[in-house]
């Protein structure tokens, strides 16, 4: 006879054994080791929580410190490489295959193991794949995540970088998983329960509270005039010409500078109101000025940024907070909403190439994707119209019946034809393309891919693709916008020209802006400590941003 | 689209070398000596590869302060972080010792500075050592000069030591000056010793505020090129006389610095050996309500230099 509940009853064994290291649900600090052995079992699949933003550190240190001769061969399946004990248990055996997202810091070591074979490689996701993945054939036998705060029931509290927490755990804790939370402390009572208790199985201490990487945090002070001309044609020749109210920006110094131009150029355009109104953004502090000037309506988040919490409490008008007052952010839902709900995504990338693909692997370093390819992509599943996304669809078809013709995604990718230390953004062949070759990856690593590219700026002008009608054209069309990079001085001078006349190609002084009108004094903030005026005293920097 | 403003409104930090000199003399009245028309650049930086500029990073020349006959030199942050090589330190030397003939009311060095230029060490040390000899010069010959710091790269390395020799200085928040840069100090000691990434370390044990309260800076500006136009016309009137009484009150007074607060492990806590009630509100003090606060310290003011 078939044995329905095997699933269920291992579960319980699991958890049986991990009681003998608690009392109750509550695990020691100092306990962590034997929990894990105890828990887990060679060959799991695991999610060890840990985004681009916050890191459940102290059970990755705990993972990482497990006997590779009791817990191997572990499946890891996260959406972020991001600490070096993500990496260490591929090193001690302690993990074999990684099914993941986003690998900023460790983009170097990862791609070094790629090449070593020392990873078995299932495939770099965005985001909200893998997320759907947890929940269709990569569901976790056990999740380690994070939060704030727990109570002795397991109720969980994680404080304004919700992110990952509440998909991880569902895909886990209704399919059997086991659920282990760290927090920073145990409470009588949280503050506000984003997690059930009866979802949580055991509740660890952690020594410190746990990492988070103020990832969003440009300061304007780096800013460059360069940065702020690339700005300029995007609020005009863009944001302007398509009425772009619903929007995600990518974290680039460049969509930085576009924030800080709204309360100034922008409203000197007569614009506000009628763009940039509803955001699914992270909370930059760039963004502050622009909502203290009446800018925003709406923000919806992924996680939190160090430092904005105190701010975002108090303007709830414009975040999403929970009754305790502090934000309640969702990664999986924002990106959601920046995939159906934005009519623009915009951002920034390492290397184009002619057919417009774009990636920020390069030879050394496997960067992931984060969210980026979810929300720079068209989706075919939208069926509700806006002026922008029907303005784009019409122009990407001109033929045909209108009834019938579907919007587009506008996806615009900002970039300065020279990249970090004057490497060419502009390339006839990806890096991504080697790299897939040298580890056998099926798929090259495209963070964007070409066909859902809409528009390319940059300092010499802006390439509307939508209106390119072949390859040649689209070609051309990025090579007359790619400076004097090697992709940029190949261009056919007469098609260049011709796709100027038709506006395919705009030059800031098609668009009426004087390069020479792009200074820093634009900027409705010029360092963090503006944006620290402009907030009231409200936003309260991390150290390394601050010069006083 | 340009937001036109005041001048000497403009933020000191943001501005360029030519900007700031422009607004802190007297509207109009600047004269560049060896301006880029001359084209007198490095001779070094062809054999690196390196991009030069017309006027190789500093900008010198005349102009009147308050009426007054000044000679003027304005490092550029932004070329090379303002770096000393061998024309620049050549043209800082030559108004210096034309200080001596023309004898004006003051020599100002609007410094912002990373120090030598690495791929011309010798010469630019050179530059330093002749710098420090031509400002002893001056000011033995009763010329004051008056070192004025609030730019991006600071006051670093070589620059530091300059400023060292001058009668007065002004600095502004953002201005930093040391000798050896945080990521050097990291280099050599360790991030436990000194972590150049915790910028809020770096600003209070090299920032403006703290040079102003241990009595580094005699003066301490909001950041705008008047505020700083001000305290130069101030610091021109109350330079102290370079003689032996002076050089003996300074070697007392740096002498009791590292006996009172050597073995203190941040500035926080010389703050508060200085008497300042509440050390760990400083860095988000106002400038006024900090200028209120050096002012309540002894130390922070005297005639030794």
């Amino acid at each position: 006879m078939t044995d329905w509940r095997s699933e269920k009853m291992a579960r319980d064994a699991r958890i049986e054994a991990g009681r003998v290291h608690a009392q109750g649900k509550v695990v020691r600090g100092d306990a962590v080791v034997d929990l894990l052995e105890a828990v887990l079992k060679p060959g799991d699949r695991i999610c060890l929580e840990g985004d681009n933003q916050k890191q459940a550190d102290c059970l990755a240190r705990g993972l990482a410190a497990c006997d590779p001769t009791k817990i191997h061969d572990l499946h890891m399946v996260q959406s972020g490489i991001v600490l070096p004990e993500h990496l260490d248990v591929f090193e001690t055996g302690i993990a074999k295959r990684l099914d993941y997202s986003y690998s900023g810091p460790q983009g170097g070591r990862i791609a070094k193991m790629l090449y070593g074979g020392q990873i078995e490689l299932g495939a770099v996701h965005t985001y909200l794949e893998l997320f759907a993945r947890y929940f269709v054939d990569l569901t976790p036998n056990v999740a380690l995540i994070a939060g704030v705060s727990a109570d002795r029931d397991g109720n969980l509290y994680t404080g304004p970088n919700t992110e990952d927490t509440p998909t991880v755990v569902e895909a886990t804790a209704f399919k059997n998983g086991v659920v282990i939370a760290q927090v920073n402390e145990i409470v009588e009572r949280v503050p506000r329960v984003d997690i059930p208790g009866d979802r949580i199985d055991f509740v660890v201490e952690a020594d410190t509270p746990f990492y988070v990487e103020p990832l969003f945090t440009r300061d304007p002070a780096a800013m460059t005039e360069t940065q702020i001309l690339i700005a300029m044609m995007a609020i005009k020749g863009i944001y302007a010409e398509y009425g772009v109210r619903r929007l995600n920006h990518g974290i680039g110094f460049g969509t930085a500078a576009i924030e800080l131009l709204l309360p100034t150029y922008a409203e000197k355009l007569g614009l506000k109101g009628k763009i940039a109104t509803h955001w699914a953004l992270n909370p930059h502090p760039t963004l502050i000025p622009a909502i203290e000037s009446g800018w925003v309506k709406q923000v919806h988040c992924f996680g939190s940024e160090v430092g904005m919490d105190r701010y975002i409490r108090e303007r709830s008008d414009v975040f999403f907070t929970g009754g305790d007052g502090s934000l309640r952010s969702n990664r999986a839902f924002c990106q959601t909403a920046g995939l159906y709900a934005c009519d623009m995504f915009i951002g920034a990338t390492l290397q184009i190439d002619l057919a417009g693909h774009s990636s920020t692997v390069t030879q050394n370093r496997v960067a992931g994707f984060g969210g980026a390819p979810n929300m720079g992509s068209d989706p075919h599943g939208r069926r509700h119209p806006s002026d922008a996304w029907m303005k784009a669809g019409h122009e990407a078809e001109i033929v045909g019946d209108p009834a019938l013709m579907r919007g587009r995604k506008l996806v615009v990718q900002l970039v300065e034809t020279f990249g970090d230390k004057l490497v060419p953004t502009f390339v006839e062949k990806l890096d991504a393309l080697e790299l897939a070759k040298k580890t056998g990856l099926q798929l090259a690593p495209v963070m964007i891919y070409g066909d859902d590219v809409t528009h390319i700026v940059t300092e010499e002008g802006i390439a509307n693709l939508l209106l390119c009608r072949n390859a040649d054209e689209r070609e051309q069309a990025i090579r007359g916008v790619a400076g004097y990079t090697e992709v940029g001085r190949g261009r056919d001078r007469a098609m260049v020209q011709h796709l100027r006349e038709r506006g395919v190609i705009r030059r800031p002084e098609d668009l009426g802006i004087e390069p020479l009108d792009a200074d820093r004094s634009l900027l409705a903030a010029k360092s963090i400590k503006d944006l620290v005026h402009w907030s009231g005293g409200l936003y309260e920097p991390p150290a390394r941003f601050r010069n006083w | 689209m340009r937001i036109v403003t005041d001048p000497g409104s403009q933020s000191w930090y943001e501005a360029s070398a030519r900007q700031r000199i422009a607004a802190l003399v007297d509207a109009g009245t600047f004269e560049e000596f060896l301006g880029p028309a001359e084209r007198a650049m490095s001779p070094h930086l062809p054999l690196f590869d390196l991009p030069r500029a017309f006027d190789d990073g500093i900008v010198v020349g005349r102009g009147k302060l308050d009426g007054r006959p000044v000679l003027v030199a304005a490092q550029e942050g932004r070329f090379m972080g303002g770096a000393f090589g061998e024309i620049h330190g050549a043209k800082l030397v030559g108004l210096l010792r034309a200080a001596i003939a023309s004898k004006p009311a003051a020599v100002l060095i609007l410094f912002d500075t990373g120090g030598v230029r690495l791929q011309e060490a010798n010469a630019g040390e050179t530059a330093i050592a002749e710098t420090m000899r031509a400002i002893v010069d001056a000011r033995a010959a009763g010329i004051p000069v008056i070192g004025l710091i609030g730019g991006r790269a600071g006051c670093y390395g070589g620059g530091g030591l300059i400023a060292g020799t001058c009668s007065r200085l002004a600095v502004s928040e953002s201005g930093r000056i040391s000798v050896s840069g945080p990521e050097v100090i990291e280099t050599n000691k360790g991030a436990e010793e000194f972590d150049s990434r915790d910028r809020a370390l770096v600003w209070r044990t090299m920032g403006g505020k703290h040079r102003r309260l241990t009595g580094a800076a005699d003066a301490y500006c909001a950041d705008t090129v008047a505020a700083f136009r001000e305290a130069a016309i101030t610091l021109v009137g109350t330079a102290p006389a370079f003689d032996l009484a002076t050089l003996e009150a300074e070697q007392a007074r740096l002498e009791a610095r590292v006996k009172r607060f050597g073995d203190c492990r941040d500035a926080t806590e010389i703050w508060a050996r200085l008497g300042v009630n509440d050390p760990d509100a400083v860095p988000a003090m106002t400038d006024a309500a900090f200028a209120k606060t050096a002012s309540s310290v002894t130390e922070a003011s005297h005639d030794a230099r």
